[in-house]
């Protein structure tokens, strides 16, 4: 026996006497968890211009599990039997859980670069491993409520925040306090989940590649003189089948410490106004690795010859404010709202919209204003380019009787020194249900102006077909004039069934194919086993 | 000072706003705390909520009330209920006792007491034939008139003086409710009065239909176009939407791994190029630009780092038109594009590329990417006191860095 087992059996007798101590009578929880498996096969193009399109095969498997447990430590059960409100500490947990697996080529195959070489795909374009194989805990936290007679509520874990416009997961913890009416105070504060996060997804990341990209700058005999090149390509490369073997970006892989805090109102009706403020910052990598590895003088990622590089920078810090009202005048509802988010970072607002809805027993009007200036991850030289707002304008209208029917017009506006341009379309749709087993739909769309044009209309059923079936066709014809590109008409069915298979198990299968003139026809096929079905109403 | 005045203006508008609408917040809240039910809408009363019922009775509140009838008298065990499913309308044992009925005399008449004939109070009865039933689905709802004695009957359910037969109009709505529960967070909590199932969600479906909010005042009418078109709903400042739906719903779509039917229109593979390049609808709500859009857009050929035939000088073949991008003065028709939707860009364009051209670096081109007037900018400013690190992929040296200097471009 050599000293190594030794060593791992004596760690495993004192794992199993701690556990045995700490060992505690076992409980049942009351969960839910809504599991799904889901595959698709489908296939892609590799675009040529010269012979004929390849196809690259996408067959996706993916397994997602929604899990809450309720009244962790059954706090909470002598006032659930009792049939009283929920009051006191409550400990619950939840989290959405997803593996994804791309076994086709499009992530798997071989690509040619340059001079005719072939390296994995996966090696060119590591972008591909957002979907090739993941493990991804898009949230998990253990929330603890009804904190200080239940005015707080305490969450721990993989959290997610959202500003309005965009919703991030922080590994962390969020709290929320109700402060004397009207207002609550939350905040929240850790990690900014990115790709290289444990079990992370790129999804929860700002737009906008890193300062450093996938470069370095190497010094020069002559300082200020240097030159940013490829981070070392020289090192050993170890063909690793599920990521990049090439790809090494360390500002892409640096922690990004998050904060926020937000006041609100709380406990109030037909009105609520919240004030926010979000920072993300990240430190400025340095050394690659622990040492000088570079012939000549190597002060970090980063020119900083003359100390230049700081010590750390800011991705991402705003400020937001929303608030939406109602005011009622017999059955004429007005409901005004505005959304507004100032980026510290830019010294500019990059969001804003404003409206009122106007809402009249079935019927509901709605004119909006919305401003948008793109703004990316503070790392990113898109912040420094010359880039305009656009502003929208749009009318929307909602009929919700015996026929359900929506009609809307938008206008924006790209606003530029040299010149403004303009795009605006129309659409509608009308829904009736015409027995309680047969509804159908119709939608006609067009828009024009920049980007291009678009004339179509889509005609839709949905019938369920037994107790156990339901059957879906959806028919879209589309006439698109991409600015610079050939006109071409495009038509696409789609039918899907969902089967029920037991309680709250449900078989759903979709086939769509397409068919243009550019393409011939192509199709696509997807199945998912739904083991917490509930019918739609 | 004006600079900083300027800086500062945004976030001056912003508090302006929000002070603006408190003072119509507290007209509104002021409003709510009214204890009368007079603006209850007729839509809210929810058959879902209050299932259609069927009552063929003859009945007057008003004329029980006005002859000295309390409340108790006919409804003596409300008091104690703890429940919503308790059947709290009075049998006929509670009626004969004002009322000599007889069912051995349908027809009886007792001069100066109470009507006790059969017919009286159902109305159409027949001799030998089934009296029609009365048809109550309880409500879905979690209720306990027992902690509500100290309440006043008419607060929730009005006055009765001149109601006849009570319906569900005389029961109270979800505004009525809340007029009163303002206090502390149960506003917050639906399932305190809703009905819940495993995992604290609301139960939203039921034999009788299913339980959608409606015109609510909390931020929750799911109209039409609804699952296409709800942020201004799950904007709103303490929706509710996480009452009855898992988060994971939200992440289902929104950052999804497949793509929901009824958002884009089929073949959108082919036609998503408008859209994204008109930048609308906002692909980011679900898409992350540089890792969706880029493996998808290399893989298939329209990229820049495999041999592809797009990626040639040859007009004929190029990806983008003539006069794009030109190293020589020529024309630059990219320039106007990425002003408008530099988004678009970066879908298949690393950061790279544009450095081969826009970089201060020795040897660059040195073509400035930054807006007129950027140096004296607040921006400019901004963005170098945040993150000096964009600035230092094209300006190296400590006299560049900044936003004061004035030399080059």
């Amino acid at each position: 026996m050599t000293g190594d087992t030794v060593t791992a059996m004596r760690r495993a007798c004192i794992a199993a006497v701690l556990l045995a101590v700490a060992a505690t009578p076992a409980h049942a929880y009351e969960f839910w968890l809504r599991s799904q498996t889901i595959g698709q096969a489908y296939q892609l193009r590799e675009y040529r211009l010269v012979g004929p399109d390849l196809f690259l095969g996408r067959r996706r498997y993916t397994q997602t599990l929604a899990l809450r447990i309720w009244d962790v430590g059954d706090f909470a059960r002598r006032r659930r039997e009792a049939r009283l409100p929920d009051h006191g500490l409550r400990i619950s947990w939840q989290s959405y859980l997803r593996v994804d697996h791309d076994f086709g080529n499009f992530g798997n195959g071989k690509i040619s670069i340059a001079n005719n070489r072939r390296r994995d795909a996966l090696d060119v374009i590591p972008e591909l491993d957002e979907s090739l194989i993941d493990l991804d805990l898009l949230y998990g936290y253990l929330e603890l409520s009804g904190i200080a007679d239940d005015r707080m509520t305490l969450r721990l874990g993989r959290v997610l925040a959202d500003d309005g416009w965009g919703t991030t997961a922080v590994d962390g913890a969020a709290a929320r306090l109700e402060l004397p009416q009207p207002l609550a105070i939350s905040a929240s504060a850790g990690l900014r989940v990115r790709a290289k996060s444990p079990l992370g997804i790129s999804a929860f990341e700002l737009d906008g590649t890193s300062g450093a990209g996938c470069r370095e700058y190497v010094e020069a005999a002559t300082p200020g003189t240097g030159t940013w090149k490829l981070i070392d390509r020289n090192r050993v490369i170890e063909n690793t089948r599920f990521s990049s073997d090439f790809e090494y970006c360390p500002q892409r892989e640096a922690l990004q410490p998050t904060v926020g805090l937000a006041i609100a109102t709380s406990r109030t009706r037909r009105f609520g106004a919240e004030l926010g403020y979000r920072r993300t910052w990240s430190s400025t990598v340095g050394l690659i690795g622990a040492v000088d590895r570079l012939d000549v003088a190597d002060r970090g990622l980063y020119p900083n010859e003359f100390g230049q590089a700081p010590g750390r920078g800011v991705n991402e810090e705003h400020l937001h404010a929303r608030l939406h009202g109602e005011l009622a005048h017999g059955d004429l509802a007005i409901q005004p709202f505005g959304n507004a988010r100032f980026s510290i970072l830019h010294a500019a607002i990059d969001r804003l919209d404003a409206g009122v809805r106007l809402h009249d027993g079935a019927h509901s009007l709605e004119p909006t204003v919305e401003y948008f200036l793109p703004t990316f991850d503070g790392d990113s030289i898109f912040n420094v380019f010359s880039i305009e707002p656009t502003t929208d304008v749009r009318l929307g209208y909602r009929y919700d009787g015996v026929v359900r029917a929506t009609a809307s017009g938008w206008l924006r506006r790209y606003a530029q020194a040299d010149g403004s341009a303009h795009s605006g379309g129309l659409e509608a749709g009308v829904e009736r249900t015409i027995t309680r087993a047969l509804r159908t739909r119709a939608d006609a769309l067009w828009d024009d102006g920049y980007g291009g044009r678009r004339v179509g209309g889509s005609g839709e059923a949905a019938w369920r077909a037994r107790d156990t079936m339901w059957l879906r066709g959806r028919v879209v014809v589309l006439g698109v004039a991409a600015d610079d590109r050939p006109r071409y008409v495009t038509s696409s069915t789609v039918v899907s069934s969902t089967w029920k298979l037991g309680d709250a198990v449900a078989l759903h299968t979709v086939i769509e194919a397409d068919y243009d003139q550019l393409h011939a026809l192509q199709t696509r096929v997807i199945g998912v086993l739904d083991l917490a079905f509930a019918p739609e109403p | 000072m004006t600079m900083r005045l300027a800086r500062y203006l945004p976030i001056l508008a912003i508090l302006a706003i929000v002070a603006g609408l408190a003072g119509l917040g507290t007209a509104v809240l002021a409003d709510g705390r009214s204890d009368d039910r007079s603006d209850d809408r007729p839509d809210e009363w929810s058959p879902i909520v209050y299932p259609l019922q069927r009552l063929p009775l003859i009945f007057s509140h008003g004329k029980h009330l006005a002859r000295g009838a309390t409340c108790v008298t006919c409804h003596p065990s409300a008091a104690q209920s703890r429940s919503a499913v308790d059947n709290l309308i009075p049998t006929e044992v509670q009626c004969r006792a004002c009322h000599p009925i007889d069912r051995a005399d349908p027809e009886r008449i007792v001069a100066g007491a109470p009507p006790a004939q059969c017919r009286a109070c159902h109305a159409g009865w027949q001799p030998n034939l089934p009296v029609e039933r009365v048809y109550l689905t309880p409500s879905p709802l979690k209720f306990a008139h027992a902690a509500h004695t100290k309440t006043a009957c008419t607060t929730c359910h009005g006055d009765l003086a001149h109601v006849a037969l009570a319906t569900t109009r005389q029961l109270p709505t979800m505004a009525s409710c809340l007029r009163c529960h303002t206090s502390g967070a149960e506003e917050r909590r639906c399932a305190d009065c809703h009905l819940a199932k495993l995992g604290g969600l609301l139960e939203t479906e039921f034999a009788h239909g299913s339980l959608v909010p409606h015109h609510t005042g909390l931020g929750d009418a799911h109209a039409a176009g609804f699952a296409k078109d709800h942020r201004q709903e799950a904007r709103q400042v303490n929706a509710t939407c996480t009452a009855c739906h898992d988060q994971s719903m939200c992440l289902g779509c929104h950052q999804g791994v497949t793509k929901p039917m009824e958002f884009h229109p089929g073949n959108y593979v082919l036609t998503h190029s408008v859209d994204a390049r008109r930048g609308k609808p906002d692909c980011s709500a679900c898409h992350r630009a540089q890792s969706f859009c880029v493996g998808c857009h290399e893989r298939s050929g329209v990229g820049m780092r495999v041999n592809t035939d797009f990626n040639t000088v040859d007009p004929q073949r190029a990806f983008h038109p003539a006069g794009w991008a030109s190293r020589s003065g020529g024309a630059n028709r990219h320039a106007g594009e990425a002003r408008r939707n530099v988004t678009a860009c970066a879908s298949c364009h690393r950061e790279e590329d544009c450095l081969s051209c826009h970089s201060a670096e020795a040897g660059a081109l040195r073509a400035s990417p930054h807006p007129r007037g950027w140096r004296a900018s607040a921006k400019c400013r901004a963005l170098d006191r945040g993150n000096r690190r964009m600035c230092l992929r094209c300006h190296v040296t400590q006299a560049e860095l900044g936003c004061d200097w004035s030399a080059g471009p």
